[in-house]
Parts: C-alpha cells; sequence; structure tokens
C-alpha cells in the first residue's frame, strides 16, 4: 500500500507542475502553474525538484488527510493553513503526522494556494508534463475521496528538542493584493497605439470575471489601436497585452493560443506574470513599464534567491537528516 | 536588419523575428527554415519555436540564455541556411459536411463576400490549400485561404466553445479546429475526421508545407467518416 494524501475537501485543486515546454511549434500552450515563482518556492522548501507534481488550490477551502507522516510546504496567497486544527506557518516546511489533516482556507488577498510534498505526488504525464490542458482535456481536477500518491517516504525526523522541526528558512515571499502592480515591456507593435499607448501606463485596469488560465480580460480606459487591417497569425508569447475588441485589455496568461491575430501593446514580465496568477476578478491592476534588461535583473535577482533558498534547504535537511531530492 | 531579418524583443523571454526579405512564398519558407536551423543547434535555454507566415518567436529562459546571446544564435542560424532538406509535402483529404448546424455561418460569409453559398463551398473545397504552420488551438492546421477575392472579417462576438472539426476561414486563412475550443472565426462546415492523435509523440499527422483538400458531403454521409482519423493519401 503506497502513502497517501486522500482528498476530504475538494475546493477547486489541480494536479499541476510547471508546465509543458518545447510543445510550442506544435501549436501547445506551456501552460503550468499559473503564479510560477509560489510553486517553485513550495517544492524547494520540501526539497523537492522545482519541477515536481504538486497541487495548485484555487480561491475554494482545500483539505487532505495523511496516510504516513509527510513533509510539505504550503505557499501563494495568503491563507489559513492547520494541521488538525492547529495553526501553522505558510512558506515553511512543516509536518503532517499519519492521520492528520492538512487545511488550507479563507484564500484572500490572491487566488491560488500551493501544496507541494516532499518528493512530490505521483501524477499522469502528456508529453512530458502533468499541467492540465483544457483544450486537450488532459490533467488531474482533484475531488473529494481522491487519493494523492506519495512518491517517497519520509524517514522519521531525530530533532533534538521538537518532536514538530520548525522551520525558519524565509524564502522571498511577495506582496500579495492591491493595488496590485504589474511591470510590463513594451511590445513589438506598441506603435499601432501611437500615443494612446501611455494609457497602459497611467490608468488603473479592474480584472473582470471573464479571466482564466488562457487570459485575464480587464477593464478600463484602454489604449486604441490606430493602424487599421487584418494581421495574419503570428507567434505571441505568454504575457502578450492586446486589445482585442477595442474595450478591454487581453493579457495572455499561460494556456494561451501559441498564435493569434492583433498587435502586441506589451509584454508582463516573467516576475509580473506570477503575479498576475495571482490577482482577483474585481481587483485592480497597474502596469509599470520597464526595460526589457531590468526585466531580465529583475528575474535573475529571484532566481538568484532561489539559489540561496535551495542552499539553506540542504544545510538544514542534511542536520535533520531528510533526504534532499533536488540541490 | 541583417540577413532580410528584423528581430524585435517581445518581453524579457522572448524575440519575435520577422522576415522581410522576398516574397510571401520565401518569407514563409525563411522562417521556417531558421527555426529548422535553431531546434537542429539546440540553444540551452531556448524552449520555444513558432513560426507562421513571415514571422517566428523564439521564447526562452532568461536566465539560462541572455538576449544577445539568442540574437546572435539567430544570426548564425540565418547565415547557415537550410540545414535539413524540408521533406515532401503530404496531401490529406478532408470531407466537409457544409452549411447548416455543421457551418452556421456559411450563409453570412457568402453575404460578405458577395457570393452564393455554393460559390463559397466551390472556392473552399475546389484547390488544395496549403499548411503554413500548426496553431492555437491545439496544433490547428493555418493555411492559406481559398481564393475568396476578398478578406472574411472574424465574427464580431467570439464563440465560447467551438465544436471539433470546424472548418473556419478569418482574413486569408483558413484552418481545421481540433478540439472543442473558444473561436472567433466565421464556420463554413465541420469534418467528422479526428484532427490529432492523442497517443503519438507526433500529435498531428500534418506538417507545415503539407497540402488539405476539403470534398463536400452530406450530413447523412456523417457517420461514415465518423471516428477516423486524419491520414495522408498518396499525392
Amino acid at each position: 500500500m503506497p502513502d497517501t494524501l486522500t482528498v476530504t475537501q475538494a475546493g477547486h485543486a489541480v494536479v499541476q507542475d510547471l508546465g509543458r515546454f518545447g510543445r510550442s511549434r506544435s501549436g501547445l500552450p506551456v501552460n503550468g502553474a499559473l503564479d510560477q515563482y509560489s510553486a517553485r518556492v513550495a517544492n524547494v522548501l520540501t526539497g523537492t525538484a522545482e519541477n515536481a507534481p504538486l497541487v495548485e488550490i484555487t480561491a475554494l477551502d482545500f483539505a487532505c488527510t495523511a496516510s504516513a507522516d509527510v513533509l510539505v510546504a504550503v505557499t501563494g496567497a495568503p491563507a489559513d493553513v492547520t494541521v488538525d486544527g492547529a495553526r501553522r506557518a505558510q512558506w515553511e516546511p512543516l509536518v503532517v503526522h499519519a492521520g492528520q489533516t492538512l487545511r488550507v482556507s479563507g484564500i484572500r488577498d490572491g487566488l491560488r494556494g500551493y501544496l507541494a510534498v516532499h518528493g512530490g505526488v505521483a501524477a499522469a504525464y502528456l508529453l512530458g508534463s502533468c499541467a492540465p490542458d483544457t483544450i486537450l482535456g488532459f490533467g488531474r481536477t482533484l475531488r473529494p475521496g481522491d487519493e494523492l500518491t506519495l512518491t517517497t517516504r519520509l524517514p522519521p525526523i531525530d530533532h533534538p528538542v521538537f518532536r514538530h522541526p520548525v522551520f525558519r528558512l524565509r524564502p522571498p515571499v511577495p506582496r500579495f493584493g492591491e493595488p496590485w502592480t504589474v511591470d510590463v515591456t513594451d511590445g513589438p507593435e506598441i506603435a499601432e497605439f501611437g500615443a494612446s499607448a501611455d494609457r497602459l501606463f497611467g490608468e488603473p485596469f479592474t480584472v473582470t470575471a471573464r479571466s482564466n488560465h488562457v487570459g485575464l480580460r480587464l477593464g478600463g480606459r484602454v489604449p486604441r489601436r490606430e493602424t487599421a487591417g487584418e494581421v495574419l497569425s503570428r507567434g505571441v508569447p505568454v504575457g502578450a497585452v492586446e486589445v482585442p475588441a477595442g474595450d478591454e485589455l487581453l493579457v495572455l496568461h499561460r494556456g494561451r493560443g501559441v498564435t493569434a491575430g492583433y498587435p502586441v501593446l506589451a509584454v508582463v514580465t516573467t516576475a509580473g506574470l506570477s503575479a498576475l496568477g495571482q490577482v482577483r476578478p474585481g481587483q485592480t491592476v497597474r502596469f509599470r513599464r520597464r526595460a526589457v534588461e531590468d526585466a531580465v535583473s529583475a528575474h535573475l535577482a529571484q532566481h538568484h534567491a532561489m539559489r540561496a533558498l535551495h542552499q539553506r534547504v540542504s544545510t538544514v535537511f542534511d542536520a535533520l537528516r531528510i533526504p534532499v531530492l533536488a540541490r | 536588419m541583417d540577413h532580410g531579418l528584423r528581430i524585435a524583443d517581445s518581453g524579457d523571454s522572448a524575440v519575435m523575428v520577422t522576415a522581410a526579405r522576398g516574397d510571401e512564398a520565401q518569407r514563409w519558407e525563411t522562417v521556417h527554415a531558421l527555426a529548422d536551423a535553431i531546434e537542429a543547434a539546440g540553444i540551452d535555454g531556448v524552449h520555444g519555436l513558432v513560426p507562421t507566415y513571415d514571422t517566428l518567436l523564439v521564447e526562452f529562459d532568461c536566465v539560462r540564455v541572455g538576449h544577445a546571446v539568442v540574437r546572435r544564435a539567430i544570426a548564425q542560424a540565418a547565415r547557415q541556411g537550410r540545414t535539413r532538406s524540408r521533406p515532401e509535402p503530404a496531401r490529406f483529404v478532408v470531407p466537409v459536411v457544409y452549411g447548416g448546424e455543421h457551418g452556421p455561418d456559411l450563409a453570412i460569409v457568402a453575404e460578405q463576400l458577395g457570393l452564393s453559398e455554393q460559390e463559397v463551398i466551390d472556392a473552399h473545397s475546389g484547390a488544395d490549400l496549403t499548411v503554413r504552420c500548426l496553431g492555437a488551438p491545439a496544433g490547428a492546421p493555418m493555411m492559406d485561404g481559398p481564393a475568396f477575392g476578398k478578406p472574411v472579417p472574424r465574427l464580431a462576438s467570439p464563440r465560447t466553445s467551438v465544436p471539433a472539426g470546424s472548418v473556419a476561414v478569418a482574413g486569408r486563412q483558413a484552418v481545421i479546429c481540433p478540439l472543442p475550443s473558444p473561436g472567433g472565426w466565421p464556420l463554413l462546415g465541420r469534418t467528422p475526421l479526428r484532427v490529432l492523435d492523442l497517443g503519438a509523440e507526433r500529435l498531428t499527422a500534418y506538417r507545415p508545407g503539407d497540402r488539405f483538400r476539403f470534398v463536400p458531403i452530406e450530413a447523412g454521409d456523417w457517420s461514415a467518416h465518423a471516428g477516423r482519423g486524419l491520414e495522408a493519401v498518396d499525392a
């Protein structure tokens, strides 16, 4: 019998990873965790490969019961994390003992939480990824009673003082909630919007309910395209900001179709995409214009912080004799 | 400008390459050959290539590879030219039920083009259409459109779900929608064939450069074709 987490409250949760890379040319979107930063940190905090399968919890409460001792971490938007009712820290590893129930409830300010498990959970793969693809009809949406199979067994944690080790690994935690500021760089066709392009950087935009993993739709005083005519389909990056119908912004996210026929006004930065993956319908976003070099620097800084976190995790886990499955 | 290519940043992790030299066919050939060469070079950190008509989107991880390196690699790939010969184009024959519930926009497209519905069907099924790229959604074959004389406007209000196998046109392009998905292109008809093979390593039987020939069938003949996969025929 493999060790498991049994889902007792599913809310809206899926088995997720960082995405299906390398398939753009075949017309497949990358998909994967909408807040890549939180997903990566959750896995790193459990000593697991950044791309290992984990649970993406969107908006609604989630709970599961462990059949064996398991080391987990919950990141993402602020939420109430409890083990058998006792409040536990988010953005730090924690141990759930056999028979105990982990709850993630009251997700607020942002939209998504990530639950990573030491070693990752077992998952079915399609073309190298377990990320759901709603067009292909692939992916695992969790339901009450479902079992998440653990892929490694946690050795008894030998800690001299605490039965429950308390970790203080302190990964950098982003700010969640309004006012959201999302960095963008100029898109290749920004000139087609003339002076009205500046509205993107000056005005607040409100995320509408018709937003999902494919793209976010935002209302506000949108820039106007000054050119007309049909644009031949071309590849569009994740993060592309378009004005398809003229009355709202469409910001493409990781489920976007790889081709589109609209000029690209701006492109959300990699760091900005993680923030955008957390914005709730009804919340307001401001876009901040950045140079490409600055966007790359911001992403590199995040990467270095992640390397440093990997090292702290390795040091602490080695001392506790918890296997580190990715360094 | 180098080798007739324009390269523009498209965010912190992608660049857009536009072929500016030659006619339509040459520009298409240029961006697809360039994608092949970049793929063959296996540049660390480059994880996505989207060649379409006259553009190539190159996606990369900016932690692993910088913009300058990517631009140099593109220029070098362009100097090399075609690295592998293009396979002989395959040909696919695709039965389509036009109009009615299968092609709810046939009448409006005919009206916009100033043609009869039969003339639209004749133009769409009267010649081989060349696949230019695999696009959204899900590796859809995007083709040069039929010789309608003028572009077809997109729908003012996109549908939230278009059935699998829908055959659509927009602008000067034509497409088959492989799986149910949202869409803003007018629908002329629908094929009973299965476009994708989700069990295969290559999801699609077709590649850019292949040709599709649409053949009108009666709605009553749908079940005779239903469930069959798309297969190349002898040219």
